[in-house]
């Protein structure tokens, strides 16, 4: 049975539809991820599903329980794990004070391991964090009762390089143990690296749920180059190369192909410098979805 | 069981405390005065006999030649009443907006706790401060007047602080900021206080009759030592519909 079912589901603001006609399911023990620029609608799923919000239309289940049944959903809550985008503390309670409240109203059976990966500072009062501490806190309580299944919203925003590095060897570890994990997310390097599937949205509409495998040949690096003389679109003349532009000796362009192939191509200018890149993710729509991304 | 009116109790112990040594510290000297003012040679009594009536109702002032009278305009009727039920208000009007627009009740409402539950008991931890206050101002009182009599019923007040708190918690499931729903608390207990203060005596005096305070008179209690029954069972039954109504509503709301 699937852990997550989304039938139709739609969430309108006044005129505004911000989730239209959602269909997708994911299956227990993968790591879905939901990509899409911001404001694309990925929070509201998100709140839908935590039952925050009602939908219009359509609807969603949870371990079966349909989100728009308070009492159904408030019993699968304690196997769900939720982390918010931008989580938000009361300023004058300590780390711990929050964790031990949290712990009686779900309990807190992995809130010692966990404390040894994430190291909120737990003593000192909450309005003294930084972001990355705040999330670091938010991720200990969503994982501190053992749950099921996790929901969370850009979950690695806010955290340095090495923590989020950190998150990811964790959250795959955990989905190693049979945890099924949903989490939005804007950056698709992110994505490529923990997730199986990836359900890409934009507009509030679902463009396609892919394996992660085939959005990795299909994603691209953007590539900038500085040469010391200047880069034709011809003289590069191998597969993979979308969207060529150049400017004097500066050149840019989106990279599906080989590296060594393009290391080739490259192996007769002499490069004053180099970057490669995740390529925002309004390029990949822009490349591969048709349209702009706005 | 009550997991979240502890946790929001907690962070009302400083705030609590501060204000009940700021009213203490102002009733004792409300009462220090008060040997000055009875014995001065001035006719208070013909003063206060000469204000309009609306004003000496809206301020309770009767008498101010009795300690009674004076404790009674001076203390209960303005700083306990009326600021005590601005500040439950206040109090209300914060329990809710200010996590609902912060994002703050997300975390609390991930776990297995429903809404309505969770909602009443934040409504619940405004009993510290009612409490605390409720019983030190009345210690205070009598520690600083051996002359007075046990001066008001808390229960009676009481009532009409749930009142406030409960328009507070209204404000608070109905608006979207929390400054916003704090502030139309204040405003709106105060609109009702004046709105029964003027409208004593006149023809629309029935208006003033949606207002908590004219439920309320320390004044009668204090000098003349009556207490009806009617009028805090009447409030009990006004609190507890705005509260239902309240969590009602939040129940269902998008948040």
């Amino acid at each position: 049975m699937a852990v997550i079912e989304v039938e139709g589901l739609t969430k309108a603001y006044g005129d505004t539809l911000a989730n239209e006609d959602l269909d997708f399911s994911i299956e227990a023990g993968e790591i879905f991820g939901y990509l899409g620029p911001n404001g694309a609608g990925k929070s509201t799923t998100i709140r839908q599903l935590m039952g925050f919000q009602t939908p219009t239309a359509g609807t969603a289940r949870i371990f079966g329980n349909d989100v728009r049944n308070d009492r159904a959903l408030r019993g699968a809550k304690a196997r769900i794990g939720f982390l918010p985008g931008e989580p938000a503390f009361t300023p004058s309670v300590t780390g711990r004070e929050f964790l031990d409240y949290q712990a009686e109203l779900k309990g807190d059976e992995r809130r010692d391991e966990l404390l040894g990966l994430f190291t909120p500072p737990l003593d000192r009062r909450i309005r003294e964090y930084s972001t990355g501490n705040k999330q670091m806190l938010a991720i200990v309580q969503a994982f501190m009762h053992d749950p099921d299944l996790l929901v969370m919203d850009e979950p690695t925003s806010g955290l340095d390089p090495l923590k989020q590095e950190a998150f990811h060897d964790f959250l795959r570890g955990e989905r190693d143990h049979g945890t099924t994990v949903f989490f939005s997310s804007h950056i698709l390097g992110e994505v490529r690296r923990v997730c199986d599937r990836v359900g890409i949205i934009r507009d509030g509409r679902l463009i396609t749920v892919e394996i992660v495998e085939e959005l990795l040949a299909r994603g691209g690096k953007q590539v900038r180059l500085h040469t010391e003389t200047p880069l034709t679109e011809a003289a590069l003349d191998i597969d993979g190369v979308v969207g060529f532009a150049s400017e004097g000796r500066e050149a840019q362009f989106t990279f599906t192909g080989d590296y060594d192939a393009l290391f080739a191509a490259l192996a007769d200018y002499r490069i004053v410098d180099i970057e490669i890149d995740e390529p925002p993710i309004e390029e990949v729509f822009m490349h591969f979805y048709g349209g702009d991304a706005e | 069981m009550i997991e979240t009116t502890r946790y929001e109790a907690r962070q009302r112990v400083r705030g609590t405390l501060a204000f009940a040594v700021l009213l203490g510290a102002f009733a004792l000297l409300i009462i220090y005065l008060y040997p000055t003012i009875a014995e001065s040679s001035a006719d208070i009594d013909a003063l206060i006999e000469s204000l309009p009536e609306s004003f000496r109702e809206g301020f309770g002032a009767e008498t101010y030649t009795t300690i009674e009278g004076f404790v009674a305009a001076e203390l209960y009727q303005t700083v306990w009443v009326l600021l005590l039920g601005l500040y439950m208000a206040y109090a209300g009007g914060g329990l809710l907006a200010g996590d609902v627009e912060s994002g703050r009740l997300y975390l609390v409402l991930a776990t297995p706790v429903s809404r309505k539950r969770v909602a009443f008991e934040k409504f619940l931890s405004l009993g510290l401060p009612i409490v605390v206050l409720n019983v030190s101002m009345p210690l205070v009182v009598f520690g600083g007047t051996v002359a007075i009599d046990y001066p008001l019923d808390p229960a009676y007040l009481l009532v009409v602080l749930l009142v406030c708190s409960g328009i507070g918690l209204a404000l608070s499931t109905i608006l979207d900021r929390g400054d916003a729903a704090q502030r139309a608390g204040l405003a709106l207990v105060f609109l009702l206080f004046l709105l029964d203060s003027v409208t004593i005596g006149t023809d629309v005096e029935w208006l003033g009759a949606v207002s908590p305070t004219r439920y309320l008179d320390p004044t009668e209690i204090l000098l003349h030592e009556t207490i009806d029954l009617v009028d805090p069972l009447l409030l009990s039954i006004v609190a507890i519909v705005i509260v239902l109504g309240s969590l009602g509503h939040f129940q269902h709301r998008d948040l």
